[in-house]
């Protein structure tokens, strides 16, 4: 009944008519330039490398400066040019992981993971409350080594498939990935939680540092105390240059408090280069060390160079976003209430950057975390995020993710094989709105997909 | 009531059904002869000549291993340099597999990872093909090739060779055309077909291109990126630093020429040339919309190749002898770049 009384409703809110010439609400395509005046207009592979359309003449050099410094590709020390790799690391440069700036694929082979890493602590939190390294291997597993050392281990998995039925008896079969550690360079410690990350997509960063922090706290409910099932919880994460607590924006559970912090840690964890914040090797008390004591490996005018070609890349423009179908999947979208936590629209603070403030933007996320059930828990926690909850992953431009890197793999592992799959694999405070789209027809879940696909 | 909503089910059945949504917009031209042309022809021919061109170079080399003598140096050297320019050529159109499969690192990584070379041609480790394909791109490819071939100082004498070092400039170069036949083979109809995304822009089912005008776009934006990475990292790390080890081409001495063949690419997209054969390319939409505009392209693109083979001597001696005639090629190729993306760029993004 429910069931009956749900497509019915779907049905009349799709009553919006079709052909070129049926007119349309301006609501529906407001967020068309989905990252304000640094949007871009295209569907083509190189569509994540744009500069911000609204860059100035000594941005777009420093843009491009980034880029080089973004290209850059590291190797062991002492080199001449970009010396310090290592001596454990996952890849030698930013670009290697973030292929064309968009998600990385799921690996196809254990010798190429791409884009893929895991992190690792054992129970426990330090002093800030983030979480305890593993002895010998540290918070990250670093499956590469520069010759004559060992990477820490090796990563296998194997598929595991299982299958889900929408209420008009449709099937989806959903994969995920039982992950294992082989060949570790000493005997792995058994009490040891880990967490598969894939490379995010790193367009829209700048404008997501620029959102006030008072916006995304007014959408937290920690405690549920509108009862709608939707918690929204900030993270609080240490600042290392402030030397304080701060509101936590990215990473998949919202464990870095701004870009400059994270660009600097995946140096120094992804590719074992040391730099002025964080001027130890990933190595450091391992056996594995250089002990060269030749740190910092890059300045702070590179670290800043290649944060700032991650602040100032163009967020594509929606595309067929006046059609019928992507208009009715944005309204079911919204009805069954994605938005709650894919938060459409904010209006950005003031930057450091011109280009990023007062801008209109439309993220689709609320930046704060989520329990999203046992399916996707990784059960190790992060700061305040526990092991089930995870930060809302912005949608923009999720739907050139295929386009772009030829793969359509979603979600933090990457185990979603399309966004119909990730859309299943919620869970948790997400599972009401799960249980909607598992009750649309196939031709209204096609059209959502669709206007995903147009975001 | 009831039939309202009977209409409305109705409606929006017939809404779905006939997927009235899926009309993207198409450009107001038919672009399929330029792109079929630039795809055809300029792509996939200069792909299919890298992947000929490496094949000759391990043939040099193995006739190196077998005979390792002055002339079969001298040999390898120049079939390195016939390599080099399809790549070179292809820079302006770097997109598709050659990222997306991760290809390009195992060809063209820079710098070369000299602690970790030494270290591996000290090891006892076998020098197979399949060894050197599981390294990382520092360690492979072109610029590994170079410096075992030419040596540190670009002058390495063939009795200075070690065996191991043939050896791995053997199976480094079988791995290197490894990499090519990757790449071709991604593109080419008969095997991966990915040419076939760009040909059949816009029609039903293609989950790449959603229009011809979304495939010009691509073309303009491979064009950008090339003329940016020669103008402000190729020529300008060097120039700037005052320091040859951020040159990359230095032990060959082949930089010019790297430079000028990543403007040829460029020039090729734009004209629908390769070598000897000429169809449409993108000067064709160009110049139907602005005449002028296509005049000034052509000529920034002649101007920056004639600037940089204008350079005297080696770039690495020009970087500090003759400042001025690199920086005066720096500023070619950056008005090029300018032009491509200040006004050839938005006059296709509004086709």
């Amino acid at each position: 009944m429910r069931v009956l009384i749900l497509f019915c409703a779907i049905s009349l809110m799709g009553f919006i008519g079709c052909g070129p010439d049926e007119p349309y609400n301006a609501d529906d395509i407001e967020d068309i330039d989905l990252g304000g005046q640094t949007s871009v207009e295209g569907a083509f592979v190189q569509i994540f490398q744009q500069p911000a359309a609204n860059l100035n003449a000594e941005q777009i050099a420093m843009h491009f400066k980034g880029d080089v410094a973004f290209g850059d590709l590291f190797v062991t020390a002492p080199s001449e040019v970009n010396s310090g790799l290592g001596p454990i690391f996952n890849q030698n440069s930013c670009e290697n992981c973030h292929v064309s700036n968009g998600k990385s694929p799921f690996p196809s082979s254990q010798g190429d993971l791409r884009g893929m890493l895991l992190r690792l602590s054992i129970p426990g939190a330090d002093v800030h409350g983030e979480p305890l390294n593993v002895p010998g291997f540290g918070g990250q597993l670093q499956t590469k080594a520069v010759f004559g050392k060992s990477p820490e281990a090796t990563l296998t998995w194997q598929e595991i498939e299982e299958i889900r039925q929408y209420v008009d008896g449709d099937e989806v079969k959903l994969y995920r990935y039982q992950m294992d550690i082989i060949n570790p360079y000493i005997p792995f410690p058994s009490n040891v939680m880990r967490s598969i990350r894939m490379a995010p997509l790193v367009v829209g960063l700048g404008l997501l540092e620029a959102i006030r922090e008072s916006d995304i706290l007014a959408n937290a409910d920690v405690n549920d105390l509108n009862q709608d099932g939707i918690s929204g919880k900030p993270n609080r994460v240490w600042n290392y240059r402030t030397q304080q607590f701060e509101l936590g924006r990215f990473g998949w559970k919202a464990g870095q408090p701004n870009l400059l912090q994270q660009t600097a840690a995946a140096y120094n964890q992804d590719m074992g280069i040391t730099n002025p914040y964080f001027a130890v090797e990933s190595s450091l008390n391992q056996i594995q060390g250089d002990g060269l004591g030749d740190e910092p490996e890059i300045d702070e005018q590179t670290l800043k160079t290649a944060t700032f070609y991650a602040q100032s890349l163009a967020v594509p423009k929606r595309r067929n976003a006046t059609d019928a179908e992507v208009m009715l999947g944005r309204k079911i979208f919204y009805n069954i209430k994605c938005t709650d936590c894919h938060r459409p629209k904010f209006v950005t603070g003031q930057h450091e950057y011109d280009f990023l403030s007062n801008q209109t933007i439309f993220p689709y996320t609320d930046l704060l975390l989520h329990d999203m059930g046992p399916d996707l828990a990784d059960n190790r926690p992060e700061y305040e995020a526990n092991g089930f909850e995870w930060r809302t992953a912005p949608l923009w431009g999720i739907g050139l993710t295929k386009l772009v890197g030829g793969h359509s793999n979603y979600l933090h592992d990457g185990r979603a094989k399309s966004l119909e799959e990730a859309i299943m694999w919620h869970g948790g405070e997400a599972e009401t709105s799960r249980e909607r789209f598992r009750s649309l027809s196939k031709a209204e879940r096609t059209s959502l997909i669709r206007f995903l696909e147009s975001l | 009531m009831k039939f309202v909503l009977k209409l409305s089910i109705l409606s929006s059945i017939l809404i779905l059904s006939i997927g009235c949504g899926d009309e993207t917009t198409e450009p107001s031209g038919d672009y399929k002869a330029v792109i079929t042309n630039v795809s055809n022809d300029v792509i996939l021919k200069t792909y299919e000549d890298l992947f000929n061109k490496t094949e000759s170079f391990v043939t040099t080399l193995n006739t190196l291993y077998i005979s390792p003598t002055g002339l079969n140096l001298d040999a390898a050297r120049q079939a390195w340099r016939d390599a080099r320019v399809p790549w070179e050529q292809s820079e302006g159109f770097l997109f598709g597999p050659v990222d997306q499969k991760g290809i390009d690192p195992s060809i063209d990584s820079w710098p070369v990872n000299q602690p970790d070379l030494e270290a591996v041609l000290n090891s006892p480790n076998a020098l197979t093909k399949t060894y050197i394909d599981g390294l990382d791109g520092t360690l492979k490819g072109f610029h590994t090739l170079e410096f075992l071939l030419f040596g540190p100082t670009g002058n390495k004498d063939i009795s200075t060779f070690t065996p191991r070092q043939i050896e791995y400039l053997k199976a480094c170069a079988e791995s290197l055309h490894g990499a090519t036949q990757e790449l071709y083979f991604s593109w080419t109809p008969e095997q991966q077909n990915y040419v076939d995304n760009l040909l059949k822009a816009g029609e039903p089912g293609n989950s790449v291109y959603p229009s011809q005008k979304s495939v010009l776009q691509e073309f303009v934006n491979g064009m950008i990126s090339i003329a940016d990475e020669v103008a402000n990292g190729k020529i300008n790390d060097p120039l700037v630093q005052q320091n040859v080890s951020f040159e990359e081409s230095r032990f060959s001495a082949n930089s010019k020429q790297d430079f000028a063949d990543n403007i040829r690419s460029i020039r090729n997209a734009y004209l629908g040339t390769f070598n000897t054969s000429s169809g449409l390319g993108l000067s064709s939409v160009i110049s139907a919309n602005n005449v002028a505009l296509d005049v000034k392209v052509r000529q920034h693109i002649d101007a920056a190749i004639n600037a940089i083979e204008a350079i005297p001597g080696t770039f690495t001696t020009a970087i500090f002898n003759d400042k001025s005639s690199v920086e005066y090629a720096q500023e070619q190729v950056r008005a090029l770049q300018a032009v491509l993306e200040s006004e050839v760029l938005p006059l296709i993004s509004n086709l």
